[in-house]
């Protein structure tokens, strides 16, 4: 029990066995068993189960019954013609199963399939001839790579044909009357019979579609012209062997070779298309087939597939090489040994002379020109005399030995005794006379005279001038750089740039660093063994007393490594902490060529251009800070006075006292609309003034809308802060895309406004981002309407007459704003609407942060300055967007004045 | 203070291994090894004069050579800038050890021989793990600015004199390195057995005694020559008598507080340079190397005879 309870068990138990019962194990009978199909149906049944299953069990009906087809047809409702029904539509789906009668699988397209089958399926014949020759592969059969790859298309000639009206299985060639017709089968037949019988191959007979169908009746018909049988063009292999017909003997390649030569190459390709190109003519011995061995009375070879070739039979004991040489050597006539005859007989081509221009000179263009290739002459020439210095050296080698004896302080040394002395040993005596006078000369050489620089030294022996003034240069002995750039500018001539000047000082300075004669650069590296020894000299003269040896004690951080500190059984120093002075000891010692060089003036440094700006050329700087359409704005003759403040004006916001303009707005923010007029007076005044000649009174139509705006709540602020503090911001007018875009959401402005003359304020001109669209629209077409010579226009060309319609319709959105605003409107401004005019909130707070032109508060109403003024304040707000909204402004000017216009122009010309 | 006894020839080894480069005793002085030019390095029974063993695998001549503390172990510096760990019953080399640039000069075992110490002609000191089998040195000391002639290290220093007149001492315990700049180049070093002096044999023909903690120069040992030989110095035993070779076939023993010379060894009257010597650990005895061949000297026959 115990154990039971402790097993677990999974699944469904077995019933248990009876004991009495043995199980029956007789196999099933064939009678029983019965072949079903896939739904579990009797598959075959009848007399002799042949018969088999179609439908739904053997009948017409399905499960639901059997339903016959219904028609409709009425006169709203035609009938579709009936899809045309295939015998698939009737077939069950075993049917179209794999062993079903019209399986369905899948097989390669025709375009794909191979030719055997293609011609299977269409019909069609395929020229056998024209088939490279089977079984001259490597691999017996058809070439294995034919077979794989098959181009997709027709060949270009059978394109071509086609296009012609040639159609597969037909002949090419002129269409021809049936007589005609007969006549050539009748000749293609005997030509065939022929090949057959005595051709190279034997050929597939060929099939004769169209004999001699219907020859008495239409013999007369000449009108009715067939296109020419196809027949197979026979090709003659001529006959170069001696062998009997359509014999050809062993093939004397080893089997993977196709070359003709009796030696195979090692890894030669295998031509796996076949034979593509003809093959060699057969050698003498060219034996193909089981022609050896097999006698009458032995049995023929069982491996029929075997291939016998040449190679493996020997044809002489001999070595075969020396036979071939001796072929070679044969003597030809007019040849000279070991050449042979030009068979090819290529005829000379005859050298035509041409007519060259006298200053012709010839030069290979193909051949590449490096470096290493000799130059023309004349840059050789140009290029010798450039680098001259290069070649002379610096001077050093230019002295003979006399002067350089005279620099030395040698005596010049007598021709005579040197010939009166004996010379029975000439070497030895040369030798020691040699050292004894090198001895002599010991202090001379160490202690020689520092002779000036300039007379041994020459290094810008190229540039005379040049040469003069590094010599002054060194005789100055200047070390202060002010002083040496002064003396050299004394010199220096004028037309020398300030650039070559600052270079050829440090040029001189390296130059006196590296020439010091004798006292120069390896000086102090070196010392001279004469002072050595007249140090030792004098040592060894002093006493063993003077030179008493003094015990110095010098300590250092040494650093014993871990491990040698263990081996010594010592704990490290410090704990090992000491830092690693191995280093700095290591890298001390070292000397480095480029420790020599680094006065050179090769380093980095020295590469840097001179930072030099010069005077006398006043450099076009604005035009590089500004952005180039910025003096556009501004009236040029107005602008005069005003303009050297524009230009340099910062693009960023700097943040200076409050000028009273802005005081007024400021204490203004938090009044009624009402209170605000003489603060937009203030602001608006000048161009007022400016515009006065085309324009009503605007200020209490802006005063209006002012108010609108506020009554709306448009956050005029928010807008205002986020154009000051995001100087990147590109606050433009939303353009193309964008306008309609930003538009309908940023500015619910009123529909109805409508300034029959629009003329906008400066303050105004700078926000035509928030002009209502119709108000643009309007602007649009009253600028097409302005006389303007379509050059003083910029950008894209203006359509004639712009449709209102969609403005409209796009302005939908905005429709129930506009309803409020309408409300507004008039409920504020019913009586004058037409001279109103709105102005936008923004230019107030524009007004706001153009903190930078208060200063110029009073000059306002300046009818000339007001311009600028504004153009001033569009800098500020958004520099970036001036030069669209210049042309803009253009556009809109444009209309108004002859001065306006003169603007546009001149700022035209500027661009 | 003990007497002075004269040193008297107790045995003539001809080594016959080409000019003898360096004799040295082992670590109780029973056994002494030659070094010599012929590549190879023997070792011999200094008292009888039977040779042991020869050491051969050198590719240049041998300068100099020790054996480890339990006398198994021999490392010998050679002029084809290895250092080679034999094995002393077997013969073999243990193993070579390479780094040095030029010609190994001087090679020294610590107490315990654990540490390999060796200087070249390469200017560097290097010491060397014996314990592990890294062929690379543990540490390398390149302060020297001329040839290492002799290092020797005792518990916690290691000494390096130079060529360049200077004597080194690699305090391990301090991390400290001591420079005593003598003046004059020094061709060997000695060590007191109270490790509290240097005797440093210098190339003026002066041996000079130094004092290891204040680095001063305590007296100089004059009397013999040595030109320009490489000519060894050494201490007794007794640390009461220095010794040096000498350019002429003598050998000079100097009292250590005197400097006056107490005995002018004869070696031989053909001349000849004694280059080489080395002072028995315990006993007053003395291996001097003279051309080929190599002198026992010692002052007590009774002892010798007494061992035989």
């Amino acid at each position: 029990m115990d154990e039971e309870e402790h097993l677990h068990r999974f699944g469904t138990p077995l019933q248990p066995l009876d004991k009495d019962v043995v199980p029956a194990k007789k196999p099933v009978s064939i009678e029983d068993q019965v072949v079903k199909d896939e739904n579990g149906k009797r598959r075959f049944h009848g007399a002799f189960t042949g018969g088999f299953s179609a439908g739904f069990w053997n009948t017409v009906g399905s499960l639901e019954g059997w339903t016959p087809q219904t028609f409709k047809s009425s006169r709203a409702e035609k009938a579709t013609p009936r899809v045309q029904l295939k015998p698939e539509d009737f077939m069950d789906n075993e049917d179209l199963g794999e062993f079903g009668i019209a399986p369905q699988g899948i097989r390669t397209r025709d375009e794909f399939a191979k030719e055997d089958e293609q011609e299977q399926r269409s019909g069609q014949r395929r020229r056998k001839l024209m088939q490279p020759e089977l079984g001259v592969g490597p691999i017996p059969g058809v070439p294995v790579l034919e077979q794989l790859l098959r181009p997709v298309r027709d060949k270009v000639a059978v394109r071509i044909l086609k296009s012609m009206g040639w159609k597969p299985g037909q002949g090419v060639g002129p269409r021809q009357t049936r007589k005609e017709k007969r006549q050539a089968t009748a000749r293609n037949t005997r030509e065939q019979y022929l090949l057959d019988h005595y051709g190279v191959e034997e050929l597939p007979a060929q099939k004769e579609t169209n004999g001699e169908d219907s020859n008495a009746e239409d013999e007369d018909d000449e009108d009715i012209t067939f296109a020419p049988d196809d027949y197979e063009p026979i090709f003659y292999a001529p006959k170069e062997n001696r062998f009997g017909m359509s014999y050809s003997g062993l093939s004397r390649d080893p089997v993977l070779s196709k070359s003709a030569s009796s030696t195979a190459k090692p890894m030669q390709h295998i031509n796996l298309f076949g034979q593509l190109e003809e093959q060699a003519k057969s050698k003498q011995l060219s034996i193909r087939g089981q022609a050896f061995g097999v006698g009458a009375f032995e049995e023929e070879d069982e491996d029929i597939y075997a291939r016998d070739d040449m190679t493996r039979y020997d044809f002489s004991l001999a070595d075969k090489k020396p036979k071939q040489k001796k072929q070679q050597h044969v003597q030809q006539r007019h040849v000279i040994d070991g050449f042979s005859e030009d068979k090819s007989g290529a005829a000379l081509q005859k050298p035509y002379a041409i007519d060259l221009p006298r200053d012709f000179q010839a030069r290979n263009w193909l051949q590449r020109r490096s470096r290493f290739a000799p130059m023309d002459k004349e840059r050789a020439k140009k290029l010798e005399t450039a680098t001259e210095y290069k070649r002379s050296g610096l001077g050093r080698h230019d002295l003979n030995p006399d002067q350089r004896a005279q620099l030395l302080g040698e005596q010049k040394q007598e021709e005579t005794p040197v010939e009166e002395q004996p010379k029975r040993n000439p070497f030895k005596d040369r030798g020691k006379s040699l050292l004894e006078r090198i001895n002599a000369r010991t202090e001379g050489f160490t202690k020689a005279p520092s002779t000036s620089s300039s007379g041994a030294f020459k290094p810008f022996l190229a540039d005379e001038a040049k040469q003069l003034r590094y010599e002054k240069f060194v005789d100055s002995k200047l070390t202060n750089d002010t002083e040496i750039t002064e003396l050299l500018a004394s010199m220096q001539p004028v037309t020398l740039s300030l650039w070559d000047r600052e270079m050829e000082k440090k040029e001189f300075i390296q130059a006196a660093k590296i020439y010091r004669p004798l006292v120069g650069l390896m000086n102090d590296r070196f010392i001279s063994e004469g002072n050595v020894e007249a140090e030792k000299v004098k040592e060894q003269e002093k006493t063993p007393e003077e030179r008493k040896i003094v015990m110095e004690r010098t300590k250092s951080m040494w650093k014993p490594t871990s491990l040698l500190c263990k081996r010594y059984n010592i704990a490290e120093p410090f704990g090992g902490a000491m830092l690693e002075p191995e280093k700095e000891l290591k890298t001390k010692p070292k000397i480095s060529v480029f420790d020599y060089l680094e006065t050179s003036i090769n380093t980095k440094a020295n590469f840097q251009t001179p930072s030099i700006i010069p005077k006398h050329i006043e450099k076009p700087k604005p035009k590089v800070v500004e952005p180039p359409a910025l003096p556009a704005p501004s009236p040029p003759v107005a602008n005069e006075p005003e303009k050297p403040p524009t230009k340099e004006e910062p693009s960023k916001f700097t943040f200076v006292p409050k000028t009273p303009l802005e005081q007024a707005v400021d204490e203004s923010r938090d009044k009624p609309i009402s209170e605000k007029v003489d603060l937009f007076k203030s602001i608006f005044d000048d161009s007022d003034e400016e515009e006065t000649v085309e324009e009503p009174p605007e200020n209490p139509a802006q005063d209006k809308l002012a108010a609108l705006q506020e009554a709306l709540g448009l956050p005029s602020a928010s807008t205002s802060s986020a154009a000051a503090h995001n100087v990147l911001r590109n606050t433009s007018p939303p353009r193309g895309i964008f306008a309609a875009l930003f538009k309908p959401t940023e500015e619910p402005a009123p529909k109805e406004p409508a300034p029959p003359k629009f003329a906008p304020i400066e303050g105004n001109k700078l926000k035509i981002s928030y002009k209502s669209r119709e108000e643009r629209l309007r602007n649009d077409k009253e600028l097409a309407m302005a006389e303007v010579p379509p050059e003083d226009i910029y950008g894209p060309k203006l359509p004639g007459a712009f449709p209102q319609k969609p403005a409209a319709s796009e302005d939908r959105a905005e429709a129930s704003i506009d309803a409020k605003l309408q409300q507004l409107w008039q409920q504020h401004a019913p009586k004058k609407r037409k001279a109103e005019k709105w102005v936008e909130k923004k230019s107030i707070s524009s007004s706001e942060d153009s903190d930078n032109s208060s200063s110029d508060d009073s000059s306002f109403s300046d009818s000339s300055g007001g311009k600028a003024k504004k153009s001033k304040k569009s800098h500020k707000s958004s520099s970036s967007k001036k030069s669209k909204k210049s042309k803009l402004k253009s556009k809109k000017k444009s209309k108004k004045s002859d001065r306006s216009k003169h603007k546009s122009k001149k700022k035209k010309s500027k661009h | 203070m003990p007497e002075f006894e004269n040193f008297n020839l107790k045995t003539t080894i001809d080594c016959k291994q080409g000019a003898v480069r360096a004799v040295r005793y082992n670590v109780d002085g029973t056994y002494c090894l030659s070094c010599g030019s012929d590549k190879k390095i023997k070792l011999w029974n200094p008292v009888s004069g039977i040779l042991l063993k020869t050491y051969g695998g050198h590719a240049d001549e041998v300068t100099d050579a020790a054996g480890s503390c339990d006398s198994s172990y021999i490392v010998s510096a050679s002029l084809d800038k290895s250092i080679i760990y034999w094995d002393v019953s077997t013969g073999a080399p243990v193993r070579r050890l390479r780094s040095h640039a030029g010609g190994v000069r001087c090679v020294c075992f610590n107490e315990d021989s654990s540490v390999a110490i060796s200087g070249g002609r390469d200017n560097a000191v290097m010491c060397w793990d014996i314990r592990t089998r890294r062929l690379d040195p543990v540490q390398v000391m390149k302060e020297a600015r001329d040839c290492i002639t002799t290092v020797a290290t005792n518990e916690n220093r290691i000494y390096a004199a130079s060529l360049d007149g200077c004597v080194r001492t690699y305090d391990i315990r301090v991390g400290e390195l001591t420079c005593d700049k003598v003046g004059e180049p020094i061709t060997y070093l000695a060590q007191t057995r109270d490790e509290q002096c240097l005797v440093a044999g210098c190339q003026d023909s002066v041996v000079r005694l130094l004092d290891c903690e204040t680095g001063g120069l305590l007296s100089e040992y004059k009397g013999h020559c040595g030109d320009d030989y490489h000519i060894e110095c050494g201490i007794l035993a007794n640390d009461a008598h220095i010794v040096t070779g000498s350019s002429n076939g003598d050998a000079f023993v100097y009292d250590l507080l005197e400097t006056k010379v107490l005995q002018r060894i004869r070696i031989s009257d053909n001349g000849g340079v004694v280059h080489s010597l080395a002072t028995h650990p315990k006993r007053q005895e003395m291996l001097f190397a003279r051309r080929r061949d190599m002198y026992v000297f010692s002052t007590d026959l009774q002892i010798e005879e007494e061992q035989l």
